[in-house]
Parts: structure tokens; C-alpha cells; sequence
């Protein structure tokens, strides 16, 4: 692998993405404005604090959450991981049937995410592979022909941030390119100016800073 | 050995057919079925006239090495003829995804040329990302199963240098113009013996299509390697 052209590649990428964020206007995120000034501050005022996004590691246990999967996201944009105490790992075969079935009829899987997600980094809990081969390939597929094929707007915006963040989590800690890359791909993929029709818009933003995050991890 | 060439327009599957054919013990078969979202067989014969080879074609018709269908290949009118044919082995040229009904017509199964080395890559873009991940390019004909590019009986799998390439598309096609040749030598291998099989044991990782971003770092290693191979 030639570390040196993807490093190179990868922080071409992230300024990118930081002018990307620094056009987008607080105004238009409502509430979550405040959410949106506290990323741009990350990611522009302070250029040097680009170099402390630490990648994230994968949870050697299973994580207990102690908030939601939205709350924790946006303090991972912002602040990083911190230490939680370890819960029994919930079986992911169930749950991947579910994810299946509901993604197969084409019902939303935003609240079977974010529960079983509420802390995000145990999406890169090794045990839940499968689940994450399963989101990146909808994701890849099924996803992207959709939306490349109509608009953005053809897929369910929450669903759709919702797995971008999840994956950049992953993204962030895992050697596997292919994460990474599905980022850039829907970085290349989404109009500079789609502004989500969801009351989550801000998963647009907390997915920007996850995306950065994982591309620092290589630079 | 009964040979069946899957393909939607008969200049496509030409090059193969000549290889092919040209083996021993072989007889070699044009299978041209419509697309799903192809506009018919008025749209087929325009693609046959506008396309190079229709000398060649010609001779295939009037030798009757083309069997043509009215419909796509998993129509249970064409599985029905596709039986009646008795072939042994299909060959993948065409843009279907073939149903298992479809795949049980062959004796041995459907080989498919895929333009990347099994088992570490399967799925799409995988030349690039071989030459993203410094790996080497190459070609494995298996026989397909319902899955992507998940069947299990591998016939072969060679490395093939594309650093004398300029470009990625350029590259790409290099790869896909070896079909005719891997084809032949796995043909080769079947008559051989017919169960030379390697496992495509699922080991690898499904790719997906890369972005821009990545092409270019793909690019740019093809570069390096060709002025590698120019030195």
C-alpha cells in the first residue's frame, strides 16, 4: 500500500471537507446552530486542533451507554471517546434479521440504529461485523444507486446520516479503506448544497466532523 | 465438450467464440437472450449493424452457432430451450445476473472472467483497489453461484502486470480483453480434468465502486508502476 499517496489524497479530503463546513450557515440548522459553530470552531479557528482528533479504537467489550446514540454522537464529533464501563454484548443475529428485513421493505431503521447504537463505538465492536458489512453494503448498493439514480432526496435522509455517522465511527479506528472510502464516496456523491429534509439535520455536520476525524487518522 | 457463450450482442461474444472454438473436442455456442431493460430484439439487431464483426456474425448464423431467445435468460421459455441444448459449460458475456434456474442448464456451471483475484477481491472496482492496497492485478474464472462473485469452484486465478497501461480505463479494458484468452485456458483445464478446482473460500472482502478521490490514488500508483517497468 503506498501510505504516502493516500496521506497525501486524504488531506486534500479534509480541507475540503473543513470549506465545506465553513459554508454551511448556523441559521439553517435552527436549534442546532450552536452545534454547527462549536464543529466549525473544531475544524477551522484553531488549525492545529485538526492534529488532536485522535482515531478513535475499536471497544475491546461491549460499551453501556449512559445517554442516547444522538446525544453521544454529537459529543464524539466534538470531543472524542472517553472511558465507560463494560455491559454484556447483546446478540447481533437478531438484530441483523431485523436490520434485514425492515431494510428489504424498505421501512427506516433509524430507531433500531440508534438503539442498539446508543453508544456508537460499539458499531466497531468486532463481534458486529457483520452488521457493519451489512450497513456498508446497502449503503454501496442499494443506497447509492437510489440516490444516483433520482436525488438525495430518493432515501431516507435520517437513515442515511445515520449511517454515515456510524460508519465514520468505524472509519476512524478501522485499517479496512473501504469504510473510508464509502465516506468519500457520498462526500463526491451528495450536492454541496443538500440540506436534509429530517428534524436531525445536524447529523449532516456531526457527520462531517466524524468524516474528518477518519480522514486525519490517515493523513 | 458443449460449449454456450452468454452474451446480449453477437460482436461481444465473437473474440470468444473464436478462441474457443478452436479447441479440440469442443463445440461452441452463441446463446444471445435480451436484457431485462433491453428494447427488444429491433434494438439488438441495431446494435448488431452498427458494430464492427458482422462478417463474422454472419458466418456463426448460417453455421448455427446462434441460438437466439425471445426472452431474458431467467424466462422459463429460455431455461426450457436452454435445457434441450444439453451444454456443459456457460460462459458469462452478458449483463445478467444469472438466476440459479438459469445456472442448472449447464452441466459443470457458468464461468465468469472476473477482473480481480479471488478470493481477496470480490465485488466492483477491484483492479483499482488492488492498486491502491499495492497488491497484484490479475483475472479468476469461477463458476458464478447466486451470490457476488461467491462461487466456490475456482478454475483459475493468474496475476496479469498492467503497469504498461497509462490509465485506469486503460488498464481496465486491458483486463477485460483477456475474457477470450482465460476462457480458453480454463476450458483447457476442464477438459483435463474436470474438477481442477481452487476454493474461493470466501476469505476476501466485498469492494464496492471507489470514489474519485481513491481513483486517483489508483491512478497515480498505476503510474508509478509503469515508470517502474519503463527503467
Amino acid at each position: 500500500m503506498n501510505k504516502e499517496l493516500i496521506s497525501t489524497a486524504v488531506a486534500r479530503r479534509l480541507n475540503e471537507v473543513r470549506e465545506r463546513v465553513n459554508r454551511f450557515d448556523p441559521e439553517d440548522f435552527g436549534d442546532e446552530g450552536f452545534f454547527l459553530t462549536s464543529v466549525k470552531e473544531l475544524l477551522l479557528a484553531h488549525p492545529d486542533r485538526i492534529s488532536q482528533l485522535t482515531p478513535f479504537s475499536p471497544p475491546a467489550e461491549w460499551i453501556a451507554a449512559d445517554t442516547d446514540c444522538l446525544t453521544s454522537l454529537r459529543v464524539l464529533s466534538l470531543h472524542g471517546t472517553r472511558t465507560m464501563p463494560r455491559a454484556p454484548h447483546p446478540s447481533p443475529d437478531d438484530f441483523l434479521n431485523q436490520l434485514k428485513v425492515k431494510s428489504a421493505a424498505r421501512e427506516p431503521v433509524f430507531n433500531l440504529l440508534t438503539e442498539r447504537y446508543a453508544w456508537p463505538l460499539n458499531f466497531s465492536f468486532a463481534a458486529d461485523d457483520e452488521v457493519r458489512e451489512y450497513l456498508l453494503m446497502r449503503l454501496m448498493t442499494a443506497d447509492r444507486a437510489r440516490i444516483e439514480s433520482n436525488s438525495a432526496g430518493a432515501v431516507n435522509a435520517e437513515d442515511l446520516l445515520l449511517k454515515l455517522n456510524l460508519i465514520s465511527v468505524h472509519a476512524s479506528s478501522a485499517t479496512d479503506l473501504r469504510f473510508l472510502d464509502a465516506l468519500n464516496y457520498y462526500y463526491e456523491l451528495l450536492p454541496v448544497n443538500w440540506h436534509p429534509e429530517s428534524q436531525h439535520a445536524w447529523l449532516l455536520i456531526s457527520w462531517f466532523a466524524l468524516y474528518a476525524r477518519a480522514l486525519n487518522s490517515r493523513v | 465438450m458443449r460449449i454456450g457463450i452468454l452474451a446480449n450482442s453477437l460482436p461481444a461474444a465473437l473474440k470468444i467464440y473464436d478462441e474457443a472454438s478452436g479447441l479440440p473436442g469442443v463445440e461452441v455456442f452463441v446463446l444471445l437472450a435480451p436484457l431485462d431493460s433491453d428494447g427488444g430484439w429491433s434494438e439488438h439487431v441495431a446494435r448488431f449493424v452498427a458494430k464492427s464483426g458482422r462478417r463474422k456474425s454472419l458466418r456463426l448464423i448460417v453455421k448455427r452457432a446462434v441460438v437466439r431467445f425471445r426472452k431474458p435468460l431467467q424466462d422459463p421459455d429460455t431455461i426450457s430451450r436452454l435445457q434441450e441444448l444439453r451444454l456443459d459449460v456457460g460462459l458469462h458475456k452478458s449483463g445478467s445476473i444469472y438466476s440459479s434456474g438459469t445456472i442448472e442448464c449447464f452441466r459443470l456451471g457458468i464461468l465468469n472472467a472476473h477482473i480481480g483475484l479471488l478470493p481477496k477481491y470480490r465485488g466492483r472496482s477491484v483492479m483499482e483497489w488492488s492498486l491502491v492496497q499495492g497488491d497484484p492485478t490479475g483475472i479468476s474464472v469461477f463458476f458464478v453461484d447466486a451470490g457476488i462473485d461467491t462461487g466456490e469452484r475456482m478454475v483459475l486465478s493468474e496475476t496479469v502486470d498492467v503497469s504498461h497501461c497509462q490509465t485506469i480505463a486503460e488498464a481496465k479494458q486491458y483486463l477485460f480483453d483477456q475474457d477470450a484468452r482465460v476462457y480458453r485456458r480454463a476450458i483447457e483445464k476442464l477438459q483435463q480434468n474436470e474438477k481442477p478446482f481452487q476454493r474461493n473460500d470466501g476469505s476476501g472482502k466485498r469492494y464496492y465502486v471507489m470514489s474519485k478521490l481513491f481513483q486517483d490514488v489508483a491512478q497515480k500508483n498505476l503510474a508509478i508502476g509503469n515508470r517502474q517497468s519503463a527503467i
